[in-house]
C-alpha cells in the first residue's frame, strides 16, 4: 500500500516537474520568440491564441476521458474509474471556463463584439453547461455511491450530445448569413515556424499540466476516501461516544 | 388475463401511471394551466405588425420569436411535468415495488416515457391552438407537417426528459436539477424545432423545409437518445 502510494507520488512529482518546465519553455516561446501577429488578428493580443486553443483541447480531452471512464465505471463499478471521471470533469470545466473567458477577451477588439453565436462558440458553451450540470449531480446527490452512477449517466449522455449540438448550431448559423462569419484564427493568420513552435510547446505544456493536475486530483480523491473509511472505522469502534464537533453559530456570535 | 409479453407489461405500467393521474389529477391540470398562463404572458411581448403579402425582414424575425415562444412554453411545461415522473412512487415509498415489476428495466423506461409523452401531447394540444389564436397565425395547409415536427420533437424531448427526471429524482433540489440537465442537452432539438416551426409560420413548402436537414437532426437525436436512455435508465434507478 505505502510503496504503491510512494511510487504514485514520485510519478506525480516527475509529472509536476515536467509540467512546470514545459510551461516555462512555452511562456518564453509565446512571449519572446513568436512574432507579433497582424493587426487584423489582434496584434499582441493574438498571443492569447496560444492559451485559448490548448485550453480548448484540454477541455475536450477531459470530457472524452469523463465519457470513457463513465462507461468503464458502469461496467466494473470500480471506484478508480469513478474518481477518474470526477477528476477529469472538474479539470475540464476549469479549462472550458478559461476558453470561454479568453475567447471574448480576444474577440472584443478583433471582431468588435464579446460574443458571436458561431457554431464553435455555441457548442463550447453548451458543453460547459452540460458538465457544470454533471458536477451539480455529484454535489447534490443524496448518497455517495449513487452519485457516481448518476454522474456516469450524465457523463455518457452529455458526450453523446456533442456531435448533435455541433451539427445543429453549425447549420443554425450557416443558414443565417446575417452578421460577420467567424474564421478559424489559425487558418489564415500566417503562422510561421516560430509561431507554430510556440503553439506546439504551449499545447505540450497544457497537456503535461493537465496530466499532473489529474494525478493530483485523483490522489486527493483517494486520500479523501481513506479519511472517510478511517472515520467510519473509529465511529464503529466507540459507537457510544459519537465525536461531537462544536457547532459554530454565526448568528449566535452577534448576540 | 395477466399480461405476459414485454409490450403487454410495458403498456400495463404506462396505463397504471395514466390511471393514477386520471384519479389524482396532480400533474396534468397544473401543467396545462401553467402552459396556458405562460402562453398568455408571452403574447404580451409580441408586437403587432402590419399584414403583408410577402415575408419581410420583420415578419421573418417575428415568426422565429413566435416559434421560440411556442417551444419554450412546451419545454418548460413539459419539464415541470417530467419532474413529477417518480413523485407518486417517492411519496408512497413504492419505488422498490416498481423496480420489482417483472419486466426489463428498458420496459420501465418506455412505460414512464409513454406516460410523459401523453402529458406533453396534452400540453401541446392546449398551447399550440392558444398561441395560434394569440399570435393570429394561420397555418393553412401547414398543420400536417407541423404535426410531424411535433412528433419528432416530442420523442426526443420525452426520452431525454424521462432519463434526466430519473437522475434528478435522486438528488436534493430535484426541480432545479432537471432543467439544468435537460436544457443544454435539448439545445439541438430546440433549434431544429424553432427553425422548422418558423418555416411553417412563414408558409414554407414542405419540400423546402425537409431539404434543410433539420428533420435529420431531430431524427438523429430521437434515435440516439432513445437508445442511450433505454440503456442507462436502469443504472440511474437502482
Amino acid at each position: 500500500m505505502s510503496s504503491q502510494g510512494a511510487a504514485r507520488r514520485s510519478y506525480s512529482d516527475v509529472l509536476g516537474l515536467a509540467a512546470w518546465a514545459s510551461v516555462a519553455v512555452a511562456l518564453y516561446l509565446v512571449f519572446f520568440v513568436a512574432r507579433e501577429a497582424d493587426i487584423s488578428m489582434g496584434g499582441q493580443l493574438q498571443r492569447i491564441f496560444y492559451f485559448h486553443v490548448p485550453a480548448a483541447w484540454i477541455s475536450y480531452l477531459s470530457f472524452a476521458i469523463v465519457f470513457l471512464a463513465s462507461i468503464a465505471y458502469l461496467r466494473t463499478a470500480s471506484r478508480r474509474w469513478d474518481l477518474l471521471a470526477h477528476s477529469a470533469a472538474e479539470i475540464g470545466v476549469v479549462f472550458c471556463t478559461l476558453v470561454l473567458i479568453t475567447g471574448p477577451i480576444w474577440a472584443r477588439p478583433v471582431w468588435g463584439t464579446w460574443w458571436q453565436w458561431d457554431a464553435r462558440l455555441t457548442s463550447t458553451l453548451v458543453l460547459w453547461l452540460t458538465y457544470v450540470g454533471y458536477l451539480f449531480i455529484r454535489n447534490l446527490s443524496t448518497d455517495g455511491a449513487r452519485a457516481g452512477r448518476l454522474a456516469a449517466v450524465i457523463g455518457i449522455t452529455g458526450f453523446v450530445d456533442v456531435p448533435i449540438v455541433h451539427f445543429s448550431v453549425q447549420w443554425w448559423r450557416t443558414l443565417h448569413p446575417s452578421g460577420p462569419t467567424v474564421s478559424n484564427p489559425a487558418a489564415d493568420s500566417g503562422l510561421g515556424g516560430a509561431e507554430l513552435a510556440a503553439f506546439f510547446a504551449s499545447l505540450a505544456a497544457f497537456t503535461l499540466l493537465f496530466a499532473w493536475l489529474l494525478s493530483l486530483r485523483t490522489r486527493l480523491g483517494r486520500l479523501a476516501d481513506r479519511v472517510d473509511s478511517l472515520a467510519v472505522a473509529t465511529e464503529s469502534r466507540n459507537p457510544a461516544e459519537p465525536q461531537r464537533v462544536p457547532a459554530r453559530n454565526p448568528v449566535g456570535e452577534a448576540t | 388475463m395477466r399480461p405476459s409479453g414485454f409490450l403487454a407489461k410495458t403498456s400495463a405500467l404506462a396505463i397504471k401511471d395514466l390511471r393514477v393521474e386520471l384519479r389524482g389529477r396532480d400533474t396534468l391540470p397544473p401543467m396545462l394551466a401553467f402552459a396556458f398562463t405562460v402562453a398568455l404572458v408571452l403574447a404580451f411581448a409580441v408586437p403587432e405588425l402590419p399584414a403583408t403579402a410577402r415575408p419581410t425582414k420583420l415578419t421573418v424575425a417575428l415568426a422565429y420569436v413566435e416559434a421560440g415562444f411556442l417551444w419554450i412554453t412546451v419545454l418548460f411545461a413539459g419539464l415541470i411535468g417530467f419532474a413529477r415522473t417518480f413523485e407518486v412512487e417517492r411519496e408512497e415509498g413504492a419505488i422498490d415495488a416498481l423496480l420489482l415489476a417483472p419486466v426489463d428495466r428498458s420496459g420501465l423506461f418506455i412505460a414512464k416515457a409513454a406516460a410523459n409523452l401523453v402529458f406533453v401531447a396534452c400540453v401541446e394540444a392546449v398551447v399550440i391552438p392558444s398561441l395560434a389564436l394569440f399570435f393570429a397565425i394561420d397555418l393553412g395547409a401547414g398543420w400536417l407537417p407541423l404535426l410531424g415536427v411535433i412528433v419528432l420533437v416530442d420523442l426526443g424531448f420525452v426520452a431525454a426528459g424521462t432519463l434526466f427526471a430519473a437522475v434528478a429524482a435522486q438528488t436534493r433540489s430535484r426541480e432545479l436539477v432537471l432543467p439544468l440537465l435537460a436544457l443544454p442537452t435539448l439545445v439541438p432539438v430546440f433549434i431544429a424545432a424553432i427553425e422548422l416551426t418558423a418555416d411553417l409560420f412563414l408558409g414554407a413548402a414542405f419540400d423546402d423545409m425537409a431539404g434543410r436537414g433539420w428533420f435529420a437532426i431531430l431524427l438523429a437525436f430521437d434515435v440516439i437518445y432513445g437508445v442511450v436512455a433505454a440503456l442507462t435508465f436502469e443504472l440511474a434507478l437502482d
